[in-house]
């Protein structure tokens, strides 16, 4: 009877255990380092026990709250821009085009191609005399751009950069839930007389919503992190304007030396994240509830 | 009995050894062993690894060379230098890291290999090797902790190292007559004379980009002009008259440079001046092997060397590499025999024919590497006047160094006021200073 009662959890055991071990030991390892003024040259033990002074030191800190609020509006930006563009796309390119699967290769290589080229070849293109784009401007008689050298220019830089890498990912999930939405609806919806503008906006995009909640949580918190193109890009510069947080905790960890700092900000930063991942999934919930409802009194009508 | 018998046994057998020995050449008892060296992917350490090799036939030892980014190799170096047994015997090392790890007690004290015979090589003449250099990068424990004094001691020699000098263009300088600035007054009227010369053209290759390229390009200009970072108490003074002037001469440079200079790394610096895009070069002296490599440059042949600019005084910079053993080498002896040998006079001929920076003042006057590269005698000069105190080299530098570059950048990119901006530094510095606890004895 009571081996009875124990035996989910023993199955459970093993998924129990790699869970620990794989994810929540790694994690109180870092809250943990946080609590410790840590230099790389020590070992973990010798490390001194400061509390919450790095909480503290960061709350003050002009340059941490600098690349704090680059972060957001790095994220934010380009989260809205690639979701507009790679819906739109989507929405576009969802019809019977021949050649559409060569298409849709080529629309998601730039996210196949490994960060730090991405990072060097914009870098190249930005460059001030020989990049194609200053080049060309110079060739139809306009004023280069300081696409790298200015503060706006350059963060603005970033997010193209951004944006041409990881829209085809929208772009991607977008056309796939597209193309298993219900065609009853739609042929519904066009019996009825609904025009293309308003079968986008009252069927097709209410119906993909869902998916698209999930796309957006993964960019976002993809966004959150991105380092290796802007490192190699601008390296934070001009002064911090391209420097986001997941710059900032590497060069606090190499260059400054401080890896207790490191791994307070990288909390910050967990802490953040999931406030937006609740944030986003009790939105979901609550949206899913509004449609139960709204469905549930539509059968009773019925009735 | 049974002791008499021993003891004789114990005497003949030392007796044998020492007779062994008597005839053994210095090497001898290290034949065969391999040694791992962790080096930096840099021209100097590519020209070494064209030497190695005669190491190896002289001495019988084998060295097997790890050559890494040289940030990357930092990063390396932390993790295995806090192992208990370590897998590299000897290691190139970035000057900043000797605060950190001559402090975290991961360097050898060299003194105990000097001293002894079996492995100092009499005829090494240590007082050859570039002054400035070895303060820099190889001792610690002298005055401020980093330079050099009665109470320090050495734990690295140099060996790649690097000062600063001026390259300009030959045939624009003929071209329009002009003089080769010796102090910074010329140095900046001539960076913003050139741009009206030569349109197109930029008066001097700097690095402007955020963080340590700002604040390098800042450093080499603080030292002629008579300032510091700190003073002798560890109090910040960059935002002196000194600094001021420093941080106005990077931006005069910068604004006068080539087009998109402010977001010039060291690279892109260099390539502005291979490619033709400004009339002159201010800093480290490891570019001189590319100048007049046509692959790479197409200056060919039209660039001449001048000693760094002087302000109030001379300083010009030190930096690049040393080489130090770390405490838990398998292999110290060895590693100790192969560093001595890199560095003596014959080592550091060898790799300076190679294309390497050589560390001692006799290779930059020999004839044979003067023949084959005709601007070592201008180098050796500049050497004289490195400075090995132009930064500090605390563990807490990385931190400032970063702050004083993005300061730096947003002066040249944002029109920060200058003053502004380094009392924000000094302010921040001293903080930082604070909390590692370079003011408990105030």
């Amino acid at each position: 009877m009571n081996l009875n009662k124990l035996t989910p959890y023993m199955f459970l055991g093993p998924a129990i255990v790699i869970l620990a071990a794989a994810l929540l030991y790694p994690i109180g390892y870092m809250i943990y380092a946080s609590f410790l003024d840590w230099n790389p040259s020590q070992y973990i033990g010798e490390a001194e026990w400061v509390g919450l002074r790095n909480y503290g030191n960061l709350a003050e800190d002009a340059s941490f709250h600098e690349s704090m609020w680059v972060t957001l509006k790095f994220a934010s930006i380009v989260v809205v821009l690639e979701m507009v563009i790679g819906v739109g796309l989507a929405l576009l390119l969802d019809r019977n085009i021949r050649g559409m699967s060569l298409l849709r290769t080529i629309f998601i290589l730039p996210m196949m191609i490994a960060p730090i080229v991405v990072g060097l070849m914009w870098r190249y293109m930005y460059h001030p005399t020989v990049g194609i784009f200053n080049r060309t401007l110079k060739d139809w008689g306009l004023e280069p751009v300081p696409w790298l050298s200015d503060s706006w220019w350059a963060f603005t830089s970033v997010v193209i950069a951004d944006i041409w890498q990881w829209t085809p990912f929208i772009f991607i999930l977008a056309l796939a839930a597209l193309q298993s939405l219900p065609r009853s609806a739609l042929e519904a919806a066009r019996i009825d007389g609904a025009s293309e503008w308003q079968q986008v906006l009252y069927i097709k995009i209410p119906l993909m919503m869902p998916v698209l909640i999930v796309t957006c949580l993964l960019r976002l918190i993809d966004a959150f992190k991105v380092l290796e193109v802007i490192l190699v890009m601008t390296n934070g510069g001009p002064g911090l304007a391209t420097e986001i947080l997941a710059l900032r905790i590497a060069r606090t960890a190499s260059e400054f030396r401080e890896l207790g700092v490191a791994a307070t900000m990288s909390n910050y930063l967990l802490i953040l994240l999931l406030i937006l991942t609740f944030g986003m999934f009790f939105y979901n919930k609550a949206v899913e509830a509004r449609a139960a409802r709204v469905q549930q009194r539509a059968e009773e009508d019925v009735k | 009995m049974r002791n008499i018998l021993e003891k004789t046994l114990l005497g003949a057998a030392g007796l044998a050894l020492s007779a062994g020995l008597a005839f053994a050449g210095p090497y001898d008892e290290y034949k065969g062993t391999t040694l791992v060296v962790n080096f930096p992917a840099h021209p100097h350490y590519d020209a070494v690894r064209k030497v190695l090799p005669e190491f190896t036939k002289e001495t019988g030892i084998n060295v097997e060379v790890d050559q890494l980014q040289y940030l990357k190799m930092r990063e390396r170096q932390t993790l295995e230098l806090t192992k208990r047994k370590g897998d590299y015997d000897l290691i190139a090392y970035v000057v900043f890291s000797k605060a950190d790890y001559v402090f975290a007690d991961q360097l050898e004290n060299l003194a105990r290999f000097f001293m002894n015979p079996k492995l100092a090589d009499p005829s090494y003449d240590p007082d050859d090797l570039v002054t400035g250099y070895l303060e820099n990068i190889g001792i610690a424990g002298g005055k401020k902790g980093y330079l050099p004094g009665p109470t320090g001691s050495l734990f690295g020699i140099p060996y790649g190292s690097e000062t600063s000098v001026l390259g300009y263009r030959k045939d624009i300088f003929e071209k329009h007559n002009l003089k080769v600035p010796e102090t910074y007054d010329e140095l900046l009227k001539l960076a913003c004379e050139i741009p009206k010369l030569e349109p197109g053209m930029g008066g001097v290759s700097s690095r402007a980009a955020s963080g340590h390229q700002a604040s390098h390009a800042f450093l080499l200009h603080l030292a002629p002009l008579g300032g510091r970072v700190l003073d002798d108490n560890w109090n910040p003074i960059i935002n002196n008259e000194a600094g001021v002037k420093a941080a106005e001469a990077l931006k005069t440079i910068v604004d006068c440079g080539p087009e998109g200079a402010t977001s010039f790394a060291f690279g892109e610096a260099l390539n502005s001046f291979l490619q033709g895009k400004t009339a002159m070069y201010l800093d480290t002296t490891v570019v001189a092997g590319q100048i007049n490599d046509p692959n790479k440059s197409k200056v060919v042949g039209k660039v001449a060397w001048a000693l760094h600019p002087e302000g109030v005084r001379r300083g010009s910079q030190t930096g690049g590499f040393g080489i130090g053993i770390p405490k838990n080498a398998q292999n110290k002896e060895a590693a100790f025999l192969l560093m001595q040998w890199l560095t003596s006079k014959k080592g550091d001929k060898l790799v300076a024919l190679a294309g390497g920076n050589p560390s001692r003042f006799s290779t930059h006057e020999d004839p044979d590497v003067v023949a084959k590269f005709p601007h070592m005698p201008v180098f050796g000069e500049a050497l004289k006047y490195a400075d090995p105190d132009w930064r500090p080299i605390i563990p807490v530098w990385g931190k400032i160094n970063a702050d004083l570059g993005t300061a730096l950048s947003k002066v040249l990119t944002e029109n920060l006021d200058i003053q502004e901006a380094l009392d924000g530094v000094a302010k921040r510095a001293k903080d930082t200073l604070m909390e590692a606890g370079y003011y408990t004895w105030q």
